[in-house]
């Protein structure tokens, strides 16, 4: 390690380094404290909020970005959003949940902004030394802790398509998280590349902003309102996940049937066996914009020529602004991929319970799921765990044993690959959550006598 | 708050959004140039079963509280005081106790008389309290639920009630011996019985912060 100040590392004894100023760093931090942990939580931009901060220059923000799931689905369990905010807050909302978070629990005075974490790696046996890359020049330290739990988050690189001729296009290209100003689509003709939420949610606003607004998509996906039967749509079906199974499948079925005919009304197929199977568009405005045709679809984009761009079924079309709203890769840069279980050429995480490393017993990932519900709960849930295990990880090498066998199990019980990488962060909500119970129980259980 | 409790909670309806009069008392609102707040100590949020809510809390209570450093509030639940009628049982005042909580603006103190035990009981089954502080309980659930974050719990009362049904009750739930004060149980908000209850609640909350 020549590269970095010749100093033996700093040791933070039993301290927790997180990775991350973003909402699943700030509950991450928050559980850790109230367990009665040291934390250091490292943020490499200047500002706390992650993607909800639209200062933040990694910001996935676009234009008139709301939750897509309702304020009682996504608020953090032990600190709930004022009850006078509509049912689908702003991000401005957001950002003021996560600082007020923040300012409440006093969480600011463990995090060091501008410090961009460059390497990680274990050391003597549970331990990991971290080496801290400070934006400003100054030199790099390395510190070690005992524990470290990543929540960089999966929404800051943007996944980039390539298309025939891109490099060539003589119009405007941006990718969804470029957009920030809304007042970039009026008068244009724009073309959306994308059928996900950020995608549906930009070709709205250009249908009432935009001179035309075209919308590529490439498959079908479930669309549904932000309301069903007058209550936020997210909140009227977990409702549902209470009644017996018979009954569930088929008050689902009839919820549902309504958002499924006028989806296929216009054109779109609903696949699968619901909307729980991947996450749904969640837009009760878009289908409405389909049907007064301000928003026209279209198929996959075949190719860019100069000023035009073919679709895949021979139409052209002459765009001034291609938005590309194709979502984000997940990627953990500062550890090695072998860490979080995956390999050299397969680097994506397959982590136990999908949260813990395989390799090391101290290491562990926040947040890296799309349940398909609000993600702040779930994160709430699996840092607790975390902190949990860290605690009697120690103090109690009997129930730590029950454990591990629990997590192993939990992990098999979803051995499920989902071989399509857009999809490979894909937890059903319901079972997700109720394995993390599981292993809760298992944590805080009084030991078996 | 277990898991399964929060899941069971946001499955049910949110009981209907009020707008809750809440009173608050910073030490830089005593103009005593002595008196500084003291940002390392926790604020403290008091609800009581009393009909006027948070107004009772201002003949002493906030001044004393805001005299020692703290940022002190009251919220009148629903039904009480400035805060108008809504539906919802203990549940539903627990959740005002909650949503008072979150403005407060750092993790706070519940402290709950009368009444206002239960629902501030049940509040800190939800929010991650710094101190839970039960003065006089009537009327209490039959369970409580577990504190979230397990914050030191002192139950306070006065000589004459030390037998009574409620305060055995909470004591066994959470496994603490109640302090007493000597005066009627009325005596809570004013005179020289408030101002002995007042000064070991205070004693007691400084010696948790070391």
């Amino acid at each position: 390690m020549q590269e970095y100040s010749s100093q033996a590392a700093y040791d933070r004894g039993e301290a927790v380094c997180v990775i991350g100023a973003g909402a699943s760093g700030l509950i991450a931090v928050k559980n850790l404290r109230e367990n009665g942990f040291e934390v250091d939580c490292y943020e490499r931009d200047t500002v706390l909020g992650g993607l909800w901060n639209p200062q933040n220059q990694h910001s996935a923000l676009y234009p008139n970005t709301h939750l897509v799931t309702s304020r009682s689905q996504t608020e953090i369990p032990d600190f709930p959003m004022p009850d006078d905010w509509p049912d689908y807050p702003s991000a401005g909302q957001m950002l003021e949940y996560l600082t007020s978070y923040a300012k409440h629990f006093g969480l600011s005075e463990h995090i060091w902004y501008g410090s961009e974490i460059s390497h990680l790696e274990p050391v003597d046996g549970a331990r990991f030394e971290v080496v801290v890359k400070p934006a400003a020049g100054s030199a790099a330290r390395r510190l070690r802790y005992g524990a470290v739990i990543i929540a960089t988050g999966h929404h800051w690189a943007p996944n980039l398509p390539s298309y025939p001729g891109l490099d060539e296009f003589r119009g405007t290209v941006l990718h969804s998280s470029q957009l920030k100003d809304p007042s970039r689509l009026r008068g244009k003709h724009v073309l959306v590349i994308g059928g996900g939420n950020s995608g549906v949610d930009i070709a709205c606003e250009a249908a009432v902003n935009a001179a035309s607004c075209v919308h590529s998509v490439r498959r079908g996906t479930w669309h549904l309102p932000k309301y069903l039967g007058g209550e936020p749509a997210d909140y009227a079906l977990a409702r549902l996940a209470s009644r017996p199974k018979f009954l569930r499948r088929f008050l689902t079925d009839r919820m549902l049937k309504g958002p499924k005919r006028l989806a296929e009304r216009m054109g779109i197929e609903t696949p699968g066996n619901g909307p729980g199977d991947e996450e749904p568009v969640r837009n009760g405005r878009y289908l409405e914009h389909v049907g007064d045709g301000s928003i026209k679809r279209r198929g996959e984009v075949a190719g860019f020529d100069g000023f035009d761009v073919a679709f895949a079924d021979g139409t052209e079309i002459r765009p001034d602004l291609v938005v590309l709203a194709t979502g984000y890769q997940p990627k953990i840069a500062c550890v090695a991929p072998e860490l979080l279980g995956g390999t050299p050429e397969a680097p994506a995480p397959r982590l136990f319970a999908r949260m813990f490393s395989p390799k090391a017993q101290t290491l562990a990932v926040a947040g890296l799921v799309e349940p398909g519900v609000g993600v702040l709960p779930i994160v709430h849930w699996q840092t607790h765990a975390i902190a949990r295990w860290l605690q009697i990880r120690k103090s109690d090498p009997e129930r730590a044993e029950s454990f591990k066998l629990q997590v192993n199990a939990e992990s098999s019980q979803h051995a499920v690959e989902h071989v399509d990488p857009r999809r490979r962060l894909v937890v059903d909500a319901e079972e997700y959550l109720a394995s993390l119970g599981r292993i809760i129980d298992t944590l805080e259980q009084e030991p078996a006598k | 708050m277990s898991l399964t409790a929060w899941v069971r909670r946001a499955r049910t309806p949110e009981p209907a959004p009020v707008r809750r009069e809440i009173a608050v008392f910073e030490p830089a609102d005593l103009f005593d140039i002595e008196i500084k707040d003291n940002p390392e100590t926790n604020p403290v949020l008091c609800c009581t079963g009393d009909p006027v809510g948070a107004a009772a809390f201002n003949a002493l209570w906030l001044k004393r509280i805001a005299a020692s450093g703290r940022y002190a509030a009251a919220v009148s639940v629903r039904g009480q005081g400035g805060t108008p009628a809504a539906d919802g049982g203990p549940e539903a005042r627990a959740h005002d106790v909650v949503q008072a909580a979150v403005t407060v603006p750092r993790q706070t103190v519940l402290m709950g008389h009368g009444e206002g035990v239960a629902w501030a009981a049940l509040a800190a089954g939800r929010y991650p309290a710094a101190g839970l502080v039960l003065v006089s309980p009537q009327r209490v659930p039959k369970q409580f639920p577990k504190p979230v974050g397990e914050p030191p719990v002192l139950l306070v009362v006065s000589e004459s009630e030390t037998q009574s049904k409620e305060v055995q009750a909470v004591a066994e739930a959470y496994g603490i011996t109640p302090l007493t004060f000597a005066g009627a149980p009325d005596d809570v908000f004013k005179g020289a019985a408030a101002e002995a209850l007042l000064g070991t609640v205070l004693s007691w909350l400084d010696a948790q912060q070391r």
